[in-house]
């Protein structure tokens, strides 16, 4: 236990360390929320009429809280110090701690990865993988602003392994009408695209507007690079009818974008003005690619547009408290249900006033009691949301990082390749992305457990040699060959594994497994591939 | 004869609950019936899967993208619309399909063309949702795919596999178990040929089963700590994939079991694999597999790449009709190849067509299905349907008189909503005279 206290020392030091935050003070921000939120959905202040989930204890809250922010698992140190720092702010200390280690970065840029790359149109897009990861944990782990962040990615040019924030056109391989609908619909959180086609009667956007929008990306074009033995693409400005044709891929040949005639579908239809649908500002034909993205970074991103804050306010929500005022969290508009919009205008709109920062936002809502509450099961209809926090089942790098950790496996002793995107995807970590991954944009009460899930972690076999408590270099061998008592092991294994300890039933469940196996390491080996298949490991509550 | 065999069946069927007809067919050989060694028993299990309703299977042919209906089994040749695609005869006269699908062309008999088939839906999201489920998608109810309801419906309780199995990824809007839940979610093989990753047991059988004893017993706590449903869901999950790992059935994912000939038969590509493992699978007992085969969304260079597209599918569809008859599953086993929507009659100036939902063709085979007619005409132009038009619940209707599936049958989604296994549609009766 001694070593624990040395890290509690280590922890309180930090305490007098605290990030200054730009924007209104978090704390004041988030009660302002829930004091909006019961208005809006509990029926006033007290809430009586509804059932709420109390605060959540120690042990989850810190699972969930560095699950969220870093997507690892707190180790049994930071569990234990936690437990045994008695100040009253010692959760908004563990926040401002977990984002300032540089895993939080990355465990945000593998997130938004996943959300361009699960819409991608071809696999040649995975290229850009790696790099994006690397892009955006560097600027979420430096001066985060989500409005820097997204005028990178829609003026974004260059070579996809040099600079990630092509991501979203490259996903797309520069096709105008797909590109156009990601960027509304991850920066937006609008679906545009359903006006590609034609007008639907229930959504305000029409036709001409979508096509409108598309007028901004015209020029954009996905051309093949060679740089010696290696292959890559590069998303680049056409601001000259091509030349050779066969060195553009996608996207690309024409200088300004037609609206398609339904019913003369092969002729050229009608050219278009770029017009950016939410403030109707707009450029003349004719203007070179740069600036046409330019601007439209310049007007998505500004005052003049609420649904850029309402965007990211509504989908980190979502990840952290378990639901989206709007579901799917990639579906916003005038004509969608929000399920508190008092709160969300609130809330984005100081999200704007703090110049997008998005550790202040996090700092807000992970202060917010609708975050801190206990988990149920996702809620039923007709009940009101918020009331309780929400199971969030692990995302495939979040479920690596705590199985590695668990295990004591070096990730890149495995991976030795690190920037071949090819080598990473059939990397163990790729590999676990492959069978546990999802899209993060779907609903979430849709992301069920599949057969290859289960298989794999009942019986992968290098997951059940890394189990083994039998060799002296796993780390179960080690704890037994260090640790005699019984009951000790057992508490240290819920800890690793749960970060939580044992309750008093399981402990005896175990120490009858014990007891009845009566093989000691196997017995462990047994507890600890239970601890390591159970709801709780794949899930964050 | 008849009657007291009925008799021993019922017996049978009451002692046992289900009888496994498909291990039964198995093991008998063509040269036993015809040497007249049947056992009464196995004729009762013959003809038990026919009473029960459990001796139909579906086979989804399942082409994402949509695939142009010019390029393949409705073509126009001398009409603008109709490109450069030729018309070739088959092997029942006055029927032509295009030139792209030879070895199809000549199993013909066995097969129904559908050139009317009609929806509203061009997105592929949303059709491929509508022509998975029969049910557009809605933010409120996830509708389960057909083949989860086949699963559903007329699945062996003795089947040790999962009863649905998808082979091949993409295009899985609408294709999981949606409200009947992850147990008819179908079991995804990325690829034919290889034996499920990590379905060995690291353990011995007895120690593998304490495990998972040991995991119920810890889970007990997290379910009451507000996680029930997870819980029991994952619970369920284990159950399902310990089963099926532990099952000697396990051998119908492994195509070197096959005789060579047979292999040969439906030829060395991906597709060709994909084919003949969903015949093990189904000859095992599995009752839906759908086979993926993606790259139909042609809107540029839509004639070279439908020909390509057409040349991985000809033989191993006309093989595996035939595979099928020779092992008499094929009338009890219901043949669809489709994909989500048709494409635009106007080729485009990239040599393309688009996404056209308002006239397309898809194929059906046995499963009573008589074979060798066309169902439905469009207009010279392939623009308009002008004859017979099928929509998407019309399809699902006939699916469900072929697979003898109750329509009106109906699933109740969490928020309490009856959901009928098809919505409204006649089946095209005119398939099975």
């Amino acid at each position: 236990m001694s070593c624990r206290f040395l890290v509690l020392a280590a922890a309180l030091v930090l305490l007098a360390q605290r990030g200054t935050a730009s924007g209104l003070d978090p704390h004041s921000v988030a009660m302002h929320v829930d004091e909006q939120l019961s208005k809006e959905l509990f029926g006033g202040a007290d809430g009586s009429a509804h059932d709420i989930a109390t605060r959540a204890d120690d042990q989850t809250f810190l699972r969930r809280l560095s699950l969220d922010l870093t997507g690892h698992t707190p180790t049994p140190d930071e569990v234990t110090v936690f437990a045994l720092d008695g100040s009253p702010d010692k959760r908004s200390t563990a926040v401002e701690r977990l984002l300032a280690n540089t895993q939080f970065g990355e465990n945000w840029a593998r997130y938004w990865r996943d959300v361009i790359l699960y819409r991608r149109s071809e696999d040649r897009a995975l290229l850009v993988g790696p790099t994006v990861v690397s892009t955006l944990s560097a600027a979420f782990n430096g001066d985060a602003h989500w409005d820097k962040i997204a005028r990178r990615f829609i003026t974004a040019t260059g070579d996809v392994r040099e600079e990630g924030a092509t991501a979203i056109i490259m996903a797309q391989m520069g096709n105008t009408e797909d590109t156009t609908a990601e960027m509304s619909r991850i920066f937006l959180g609008i679906q545009i695209q359903c006006a590609q086609c034609h007008n639907h009667p229930t959504d305000r956007w029409k036709r001409e507007q979508f096509h409108q929008l598309a007028a901004f990306f015209p020029r954009i074009a996905v051309r093949p690079v060679k740089q010696g033995e290696e292959r890559s693409f590069a998303v680049i400005s056409m601001d000259r009818e091509r030349g050779k044709p066969n060195q553009v891929v996608k996207g690309g040949g024409h200088l300004e974008h037609h609206m398609p005639d339904l019913n003369h579908p092969d002729e050229e239809g009608k050219l278009m003005r770029p017009v950016f649908f939410v403030t109707g500002q707009k450029l003349d034909v004719g203007m070179p690619d740069r600036e046409r993205r330019e601007k439209l970074a310049e007007w998505m991103t500004g005052k003049g547009n609420h649904w850029f804050a309402k965007a990211f306010v509504n989908r980190m929500w979502s990840e952290l408290v378990g639901h989206g005022f709007y579901e799917p969290v990639d579906d916003l508009g005038p004509d969608r249900k929000c399920s508190a919009p008092h709160t969300l205008d609130y809330l984005a709109e100081q999200f704007a006033t703090s110049h997008y920062d998005i550790k202040w936002l996090f700092r807000v809502i992970t202060a917010t009691d609708a975050y801190q509450r206990q988990s149920r099961s996702r809620y039923e209809e007709g009940e009101a949301p918020f009331a309780a926090s929400c199971p969030q089942r692990l995302r495939g790098d979040q479920l690596f990082n705590s199985l590695i950790e668990v295990l004591g496996i070096d990730e890149y002793a495995q991976q030795p390749n690190r920037d071949n995107f090819r080598a990473i995807l059939a990397g163990p970590r790729g590999r676990m992305n492959a069978t546990f991954g999802y899209d993060p944009s779907g609903r979430r009460d849709e992301v069920a457990g599949s057969i290859p899930q289960a298989l794999f972690l009942m019986n992968g076999p290098e997951l059940n040699r890394a189990l083994s408590g039998r060799q002296s270099n796993t780390s179960l061998g080690k704890l037994l060959a260090e640790v005699s008592d019984d009951q000790a092991v057992v508490e240290e294994l819920y800890l690793r594994c749960l970060a939580r300890e044992p309750k008093e039933t399981e402990l005896q469940t175990c120490l009858d497994h014990l007891h009845t196996t009566r093989q000691r390491a196997e017995a462990f080996e047994d507890i600890m591939w239970s601890l390591i298949n159970s709801t709780e490991f794949l899930n964050r509550k | 004869m008849t009657l007291h065999l009925r008799h021993q069946m019922d017996l049978s069927l009451s002692r046992q609950g289900t009888i496994g007809r498909r291990d039964f067919l198995r093991g008998i050989t063509a040269a036993s019936i015809a040497a007249g060694t049947l056992s009464w028993r196995d004729l009762v299990a013959l003809k038990a899967g026919e009473l029960r309703k459990q001796g139909m299977a579906c086979i989804l042919l399942w082409m994402q993208g949509g695939p142009s209906p010019f390029e393949t089994f409705s073509p126009k040749p001398g009409h603008a619309n109709g490109g450069e695609t030729k018309a070739i005869p088959t092997s029942v006269s006055g029927i032509e399909i295009s030139e792209n699908f030879p070895r199809v062309a000549k199993s013909i008999e066995h097969a129904a063309i559908i050139r009317s088939m009609t929806s509203k839906e061009g997105s592929h999201p949303r059709a491929s949702y509508l022509l998975h489920t029969g049910y557009l998608p809605t933010a409120s109810v996830k509708f389960p795919s057909f083949g989860s309801i086949v699963a559903q419906q007329i699945s062996h309780a003795d089947l040790e596999l999962p009863a649905f199995v998808r082979i091949g990824g993409g295009g899985r809007e609408g294709s999981g178990g949606g409200i009947l839940g992850v147990e008819y979610d179908p079991f995804i093989m990325p690829v034919a040929g290889k034996v499920p990753t990590n379905a060995t047991p690291t353990t011995e059988v007895p120690r593998y089963n304490r495990r998972l004893d040991l995991l119920s017993r810890l889970e007990a706590d997290y379910a009451a700590s507000g996680a029930k449903e997870e819980v029991s869901e994952h619970q369920k999950l284990y159950r399902k994939a310990s089963r099926m790992i532990l099952s000697s059935q396990m051998q119908a994912f492994d195509l070197d079991h096959e005789p060579a000939a047979i292999r040969e038969g439906y030829g060395s590509g991906q597709f060709g694999l994909s084919c003949l493992l969903a015949r093990r699978l189904v000859e095992t007992g599995i009752t839906c597999v759908e086979v993926v085969l993606n790259g139909w969304d042609t809107h540029a260079d839509n004639f070279n790449k439908v020909r390509e597209m057409a040349g991985q599918v000809d033989q191993p569809f006309a093989y595996l009709l035939w595979d099928l008859k020779q092992r008499g599953l094929l009338d009890t086993t219901l043949v669809v190849w489709m994909g989500e929507f048709g494409r635009t009659p106007k080729i485009n100036p990239r040599a393309g067509r688009d996404h056209y939902p308002k006239a397309f063709n898809i194929v059906l085979a046995g499963g009573g299905i008589r074979g060798g007619r066309v169902i439905g005409k469009t207009d010279e132009g392939g623009t308009e349907v002008t004859d017979r038009p099928v929509t998407v619940s019309d399809l699902f209707q006939t699916f469900c008189r072929s697979l003898k599936i109750d329509p009106k049958a109906e699933n109740i989604a969490p928020n309490g909503r009856p959901i009928k296994i098809v919505d409204g549609g006649k089946p095209v009766n005119e398939l099975f005279a």
